[in-house]
């Protein structure tokens, strides 16, 4: 905790309208305002207590209150260092720690993650799901309710050709979660990037980006993932690389901080960094070039806050989705404050994360949208689950589904079928 | 208290020499000088503030109870002194008037006329938008008693516009409180404290307001309604919509008679010309756009002497408000003038030889049929015959806070002892 | 201390009541963080009944509360006690009614400034006063401090809006003020009394209707001198605007630094002008604004159309005072009060100061009514610095107490400026406002040790006293 940071910030209070935590429960403690004095705390000789870890494991990492921030308080290092920090002199309980090892050896792994899909196909067909639920501990529970409902697999080429023109050559990262849960998205994404004139190139083998790690102060194993991202990306020879989802977007463009002090590897990591860009912001830069068709439908947009937050990445996907012609999007009320899902936030702290996650869905309800977009695959898992707890559905998608729709004069019917993305 | 300080027939001559030791105008009360029918043993007339701080230590010293006066128009206003021995006449309390027009604020002693005022601030273009309803208040006066007319729907009341105060404490200090800039939050603001405390709490000697630039251009738009249901939904049409009205008036002659809305528009003339056709489409194609006021604008709706009621309320009630006093006055016969404001005040007026059982029937009756609607009723003046038989101010929730505070200003209960709610 | 929280841990349960230390420690200051004091116990109540029942705790115990919003308080009004309690309000944040027929809101003190605006906006109405703090700073703390803002210029403070409170008063009791009630004026009173006279627990406001029209226009000048001579011109041409807004060189190159609100290049001064109400009257006098700004001197005019042009001027204002931090290791946001027509003047005296201090001085104010706020710049981490940016930042208080203002235009007195308000106010004037205090709160356990110089306890007091009390036993206050 670098106390040169810890001293920007005055006090002001800012930041804690736009904490989830603080909205949730009113404490000092749980602001950032609170953290960051916590910090200063440990940082003048107060040790790691286990009710400062425990105010520092509830913050959700959104970066709300960075935007919010009018000092410029970076308190997406502070609290990446602190966690870090946490992880190094503080000692959970045994069940916590067993149940953090088992996460962080499972998301950060494709593979591991493939295999977990047939099982959990086979269980969620089997309806034993409501009594399972019941016999799992909390945590396990958490992560039981979660999982999405699988569509089947689809393997991207190693490379899409641009239709038309060639107007870039870009690299796609295809991620974890969105690989392996949210496949459609990826191909969507590949559709509306070659549409618009991009050579696509989908290099295999491709690792986990690290944020999940990163975020929850495992800077070890994020870097050993940076470096492997970096190597895969080096070798593809591409200007820019688009990123779909929104927390491994904002790790990417951190990986020249993380890999700072690498002397071997902070020249590669800043270039690549330079390189990432998010779907939304890239389309953005590049301009339309293929003809749109209407999509007649009123999507709600929700802010991942990795995307809004860390990425600063707002106006873009609006921008996008109304120059759809026919396509009305309007705002979640509260639309800054995180909806609870924060990479693995929804597993280690499954009570907040759920009353977020009931906040999100009411808001999103009140909307009367027909269809979410949602730009992150924690955020649309999280939603939808906390939409199912009402008894209530909505369509969700991504904003590469409805522009690939629009492009390819898709129904807009064809998106809200099913009410799963 | 030293021996028999406490009126003319004892030690006479001791309090006499004390206050003319205080002040040069001091006199023996003569005929008329009684407050509400109480009767008083002297007359002073500072021309100070030293001079009635001296005055009120003096009265201190001989336990006299001490009522302040200005012009007189609301001395039968509120209950009377439960003792009286000198009446403090303000009218000494004038000169010139502090006017920083690049401010847009003015420190104004307290005997000065609200009247004189507004011409010395329409000489630089401003005013105090403080509207008079007696036509000859003090400036003292006007903030001792809260009053306030048409145009509080939009500037407020006396209380939104004083930025700071001079009051000599019963026991003869002189204190200041708030200052001559507008914005200032440096202690208690006791200027609110004092506005509407029926000089309970001490003697206004000077007064700081924030003024307003007098408008290029004024328009009223008047129309008569049949009923009042009607002439309340208008002018809480007007009251809520864009035209931003300076004053949304009612008024009535008397239960069942129609019912005229009149609205004030105040701004540049462009302005000016095209709220008055909105507020016209509000009011319906019969009303019509006037430079002057109607007669009744910003009058007591009550000759002098007649009794006076004020009535409070959320806005949106007018038109039940308006039909409870219809309802009240009906079953105890009385036949009440009603004007008021939009902003959810009204005053209600009985002719001075009103049979004293009207008041004391009619009163009680409007309490209960406005409570459920949020609205408060206060007796602001009665005849002597009718008061007795009144609770002037009705239920006051806070009325234990305020009492406390009275001790602790006038432990003695010596300034306008009696005068206000609840004894104090 | 120990029996108090357990005595809250039955009221409140748990959840309620905080005693660790790590914890409290985060409580130790408001938005003025020169002062800290770790309090001995928080307390985070959700009903007046509950805040009722920890008063007359405290009462039973002798020992001092104090009330506390969103902790965002600029004069340190909130700053806690080692030897007492911190309630704090923040989780009374419910929303009871926006009645638009009658336009009030009910709210609980803990719902935010902004956030009643927003819950009255979709039906036409705001909640006028908007403190620069507005997104984050409590009701119930607005109350306290009678909060301002810009527009308090032609809508007034916070006083003007508020109808009615629920108040637990230092007896434990609860009770309204305002309402329509006769009598004293006790909520005229209560508002602005800087949490000294009881704990405000549902305030009752007015709601005001969304202007037609609002045009905003940001007036580029050479420096100040030419600024200040247009807003002279535009009260004088008997124009009432919406707010009146100035910062100077060095305030626009740290909102630059913080936010990018992109203001005109090589401007030594910015004045934001805005004026709202009926389109006919804005458009016509808005013309008038541009016209008088282009004769004093401004060299680029530019006119906010909407909503999102509009938010891109103001940006730079409204986060002026934290962006400071960008240009500054650490400073001091100064706020006081000079008659409008004594900026040149006093301004001039700043810049003077500044100069033999060696201390720099950031300005941004409220030009339409004279409300400084100096942001005295310094690096703490230079010897002598920060008492030398003390000395300056006293100075300019008395720049303004000599010129007829106040040592504070609206973040009130708190226990920063106590010491200041003997410059203002005369022993008799005190003892006045002290009279008010022991009325409400004769055992001087409410919010002791703010706004007055010298804390003094009640004489006489009608309720009962035993001991000594915690106050004279640490000599900070004395009988009265």
């Amino acid at each position: 905790m670098d106390p040169k940071l810890i001293d920007d910030c005055v006090h002001c209070g800012f930041c804690l309208p736009t904490c989830p935590t603080y909205v949730l429960w009113g404490e000092e403690m749980d602001s950032p305002r609170g953290r960051i004095h916590l910090m200063r705390q440990h940082v003048e000789g107060t040790p790691v207590t286990p009710e400062m870890a425990g105010h520092f494991d509830a913050c959700l990492g959104c970066m709300a209150c960075v935007t919010a921030c009018p000092s410029g308080v970076r308190y997406d290092r502070l609290i990446e260092e602190t966690r870090a920090v946490v992880e190094r002199e503080h000692r959970r309980p045994l069940a916590e720690r067993a149940f953090r090892a088992l996460v962080f050896a499972t998301f950060p792994r494709p593979r591991l993650l493939r295999a977990l899909r047939g099982p959990l196909r086979l269980y969620q067909a089997s309806g034993l799901a409501p009594l399972v639920r019941r016999a799992l501990p909390g945590p396990l529970a958490a992560m039981e309710a979660l999982a999405p409902e699988l569509t089947a697999r689809v393997r991207l080429p190693r490379l899409v050709r641009a239709r038309g023109p060639r107007r870039a050559v870009v690299g796609l990262l295809t991620g974890c979660v969105q690989g392996e849960f949210f496949p459609q998205v990826n191909s969507a994404t590949a559709r509306v990037l070659a549409l618009e004139g991009c050579d696509v190139v989908i290099p295999r083998g491709q690792s986990c980006c690290g944020a999940l790690s990163l975020h929850a102060g495992r800077p070890e194993q994020a870097r050993r993932l940076a470096r492997r991202v970096i190597r895969t990306f080096e070798r593809a020879g591409v200007d820019t690389i688009v990123v779909n989802a929104a927390g491994c977007g904002s790790a990417m463009k951190d990986y020249a901080d993380v890999l700072a002090d690498d002397p071997a590897w902070s020249a590669r990591a800043a270039a690549l960094s330079a390189k990432v860009r998010d779907l939304a912001e890239f389309l953005a830069e590049l301009g339309p070039a293929a003809p749109r068709h209407p999509l007649e439908i009123t999507v709600a947009y929700h802010d991942a806050c990795h995307l809004a937050h860390a990425q600063g990445v707002r106006a873009q996907p609006r921008a996008l989705l109304s120059a759809i012609p026919g396509l009305t999007v309007v705002e979640v009320p509260d639309s800054a404050i995180c909806c609870g899902s924060a990479g693995t936030y929804n597993l280690f702290q499954p009570g907040a994360a759920r009353d977020l996650g009931d906040r999100k869905a009411a808001n999103v309800l009140a909307t009367g949208a027909d269809l979410l977009v949602s730009a992150n695959p924690g955020c649309t898992v999280q939603i939808t689950s906390a939409l199912a707890r009402r008894g209530r559905e909505i369509a969700v998608a991504h904003t590469a589904q409805l522009l690939d729709a629009s492009l390819r004069a898709r129904p807009a019917r064809a998106l809200l079928r099913g009410g799963r993305p | 208290m030293d021996g028999g300080a406490t009126g003319p027939a004892g030690g006479h001559g001791d309090v006499g020499a004390a206050l003319r030791a205080a002040c040069a105008d001091v006199r023996p009360a003569g005929e008329g000088d009684a407050v509400s029918g109480v009767a008083a043993s002297w007359v002073v007339t500072p021309r100070s503030a030293e001079e009635a701080a001296a005055v009120m230590r003096a009265s201190a010293r001989h336990d006299l109870a001490v009522v302040p006066t200005g012009a007189g128009t609301k001395l039968d206003w509120g209950a009377p002194p439960n003792r009286l021995d000198v009446i403090l006449r303000t009218s000494g309390l004038t000169g010139d008037v502090e006017h920083a027009p690049g401010d847009l604020v003015a420190r104004v002693p307290a005997g000065m006329a609200l009247s004189d005022l507004a011409g010395v601030l329409a000489e630089h273009g401003q005013q105090l938008v403080l509207d008079d309803p007696t036509g000859s208040a003090t400036v003292g006066g006007a903030l001792a008693t809260a009053t306030a007319g048409p145009r509080r729907l939009l500037y407020g009341t006396a209380r939104d516009l004083l930025i700071g105060i001079t009051v000599v404490r019963p026991d003869g200090a002189i204190t200041r409180s708030g200052g001559k800039v507008v914005k200032n939050v440096a202690g208690y603001d006791l200027g609110k404290l004092y506005t509407g405390s029926y000089g309970t709490l001490g003697l206004i000697v000077d007064a700081t307001f924030r003024l307003h630039p007098l408008p290029a251009a004024r328009a009223f738009v008047t129309a008569v309604y049949a009923g009042a249901e009607e002439a309340a939904r208008a002018a809480h049409q007007v009251a809520g919509s864009q035209a931003v009205a300076s004053a949304v008036e009612v008024e009535r002659t008397g239960p069942g008679a129609p019912v005229s809305v009149a609205v004030l528009l105040e701004g540049v003339p462009e302005g000016v010309a095209a709220r008055s056709q909105a507020v016209r489409r509000i009011l319906g194609y019969d009303s019509q756009v006037a430079a002057d006021p109607p007669v009744w604008w910003g009058r007591l709706p009550s000759l002098d002497g007649g009794v006076l009621v004020e009535v409070t309320f959320p806005l949106s009630a007018l038109g039940r408000v308006l039909a409870a006093i219809d309802e009240a006055a009906g079953r105890a016969g009385a036949r009440p003038a009603v004007r008021g404001s939009g902003a959810g005040a009204l005053c209600l007026g009985l002719l001075p030889d009103v049979e004293p059982s009207v008041p004391a029937e009619f009163v009680p009756l409007l309490r209960a049929e406005l409570g459920p609607l949020g609205g408060h009723v206060v007796v602001r003046r009665a005849p002597d015959p009718v008061r007795p038989r009144l609770d002037l101010w009705g239920p006051v929730a806070a009325l234990p806070l305020m009492r406390r505070v009275k001790e602790r200003f006038d432990p003695g209960y010596r300034v306008s002892p009696g005068r206000f709610a609840g004894g104090i | 201390m120990r029996a108090l929280a357990e005595r809250f841990r039955e009221i409140l349960g748990d959840d309620g009541v905080i005693t660790d230390p790590v914890r409290l420690r985060t409580y130790e200051c408001d938005g003025l963080t020169v002062h800290r004091a770790t309090p001995g116990i928080v307390v985070l109540p959700g009903t007046a009944e509950q805040i009722a029942e920890i008063v007359r705790e405290c009462n039973a115990a002798r020992t001092p509360y104090i009330a506390r919003g969103s902790g965002t308080g600029l004069s340190g009004g909130a700053l806690p006690r080692a030897d007492g309690v911190l309630i704090v309000t923040s989780r009374m944040r419910r929303i009871i009614e926006i009645d638009v027929a009658n336009q009030r809101a009910v709210v609980e003190p803990g719902v935010t400034n902004l956030a009643i605006s927003q819950a009255a906006r979709p039906h036409g109405y705001y909640y006028a006063p908007d403190p620069s703090s507005q997104q984050i700073c409590s009701i119930g703390g607005n109350v306290a401090e009678n909060s301002g803002g810009a527009h308090c210029l032609k809508y007034g403070f916070t006083v003007n809006h508020v109808l009615a409170c629920e108040i637990v008063t230092p007896d434990g009791e609860i009770t309204w003020l305002g309402g329509g009630d006769p009598g004293y004026d006790l909520l005229g009173a209560f508002i602005g009394s800087e949490g000294t006279l009881g704990i405000a627990t549902k305030v009752v406001v007015r709601l005001t209707r969304t202007p037609e029209a609002v045009l905003t226009l940001l007036a580029a000048f050479d420096g100040i001198e030419r600024g200040g001579r247009a807003v002279s011109a535009i009260i004088g041409a008997g124009i009432v605007p919406a707010a009146i807004e100035m910062m100077d060189a060095l305030a626009i190159e740290a909102a630059e630094a913080a936010v990018g609100c992109g203001y005109p290049e090589g401007a030594g001064a910015v004045l934001i002008v805005e004026l709202d109400g009926p389109e006919a009257e804005v458009r016509h006098q808005f013309e008038r604004v541009e016209t008088i700004c282009a004769e004093a001197g401004a060299f680029e005019l530019r006119v906010a159309r909407d909503d999102a042009e509009r938010a891109a001027v103001w940006t730079g204002r409204k986060s002026a005072f934290a962006a400071v931090g960008r240009i500054s290791p650490a400073y001091i946001v100064q706020d006081g009060v000079v008659p409008r027509t004594a900026l040149p003047e006093v301004l001039a005296a700043i810049d003077a100061l500044s100069a033999d201090y060696g201390i720099r001085v950031a300005n941004v104010f409220h030009a339409g009514d004279g409300n400084l706020h100096p942001l005295v710049l310094f690096d703490d981490a230079v010897p002598g610095e920060g008492t030398r940016a003390e000395e300056v930042s006293g100075r300019i208080l008395d720049l303004c107490v000599e010129h007829g203002g106040s040592i504070t235009g609206e973040h009130g007195v708190g226990v920063d400026k106590s010491r200041y308000m003997t410059k203002m106010f005369g022993d008799d004037d005190l003892d006045t406002m002290q009279l008010l205090r022991c009325a409400f709160d004769p055992m001087n356990l409410c919010n002791p040790g703010k706004v007055f110089p010298t804390p003094r306890l009640c004489g006489e007091a009608p309720g009962v006293r035993r001991g000594v009390h915690p106050l004279v036993a640490s000599g900070e206050a004395e009988l009265f």
